[in-house]
């Protein structure tokens, strides 16, 4: 089954996140990369990507004429995913164990991040929907 | 550039969607259908993925021991990601472009959706994370 682990961040999470030190940096960003060495060496590893930051970040409807109206301008409150992992696992317990790993990453000043990872389990076709 | 298209929508949203008649849905899936097929024909298509619905989702944080710690509550207002695309483009305009047709796919009784795409380039992390 596959899964896709998220990293979600408001605006002010990641305002946070480029005050870190360059040291706490490198030591996530070190964590992150033996993370997902494990995840490829074990096999569950299927696809990885973290996103640019949400001042890039745009919204877009479709006009009248089917014209592209795009807008940048997002509440507050507003869930950006900062990452993912894409991940084939036996279960949904090994899944949030993972999601737990990547939940105890650290943070700045070394203290975990402890940050919400949301996990959803990707359709393998619409017959998953129940409709 | 690559960039990641993405669909998302609250519990409410995909309530609503379980109302459409199958042939809208079956309408609605074509067009989305013909639109990844374009993509890869013109070599923009990377990737594409839907996601289990909202009642499956889980948001986990490890505990000290590391264990997961596994929540299912979330707020009303919680937008859920329904599905995504990934597609290499030449020119930011060109994923805007893709993002509005997909917001152009038909909805109930064959009008436009509406449904607003979130586009999201990817990070080089090759240049960042230095």
């Amino acid at each position: 089954m596959k899964y896709i682990l998220m990293m979600n961040g408001k605006r002010s999470d990641f305002e946070g996140y480029a005050r870190w030190s360059k040291e706490d940096l490198q030591t996530n960003v070190a964590f992150m990369r033996e993370f997902s060495k494990e995840l490829k060496d074990s096999g569950v590893f299927v696809a990885s990507e973290g996103l640019g930051w949400p001042n890039e970040a745009r919204l877009v409807r479709a006009g009248s004429k089917g014209e592209p109206i795009t807008d940048g301008v997002f509440p507050e409150s507003k869930e950006f995913l900062a990452g993912y992992w894409i991940i084939d696992v036996e279960s949904s317990q090994q899944a949030y164990a993972i999601a737990a790993r990547l939940s105890g990453a650290p943070g700045a000043g070394g203290t975990t991040g402890n940050m919400p990872v949301e996990v959803r389990r990707v359709l393998s076709s619409h017959c998953d929907l129940g409709l | 550039m690559k960039y990641i298209l993405l669909m998302s929508s609250t519990k409410e949203g995909v309530s609503r969607y379980h109302t459409w008649a199958q042939s809208d849905r079956d309408t609605h899936m074509q067009t989305l259908g013909a639109i990844m097929k374009e993509l890869v024909e013109t070599g923009e298509f990377v990737a594409t993925q839907g996601l289990t619905e909202p009642n499956e989702a889980k948001v986990v944080r490890g505990e000290k021991n590391g264990l997961p710690v596994t929540d299912g509550i979330f707020p009303e207002s919680k937008e859920f990601l329904l599905g995504y695309w990934i597609i290499d483009v030449a020119a930011p305009d060109r994923a805007c472009q893709i993002a509005g047709r997909i917001s152009a796919a038909p909805g109930p009784g064959g009008t436009a959706t509406n449904m607003p795409i979130e586009v999201r380039r990817f990070a080089d992390f090759r240049n960042t994370a230095n």
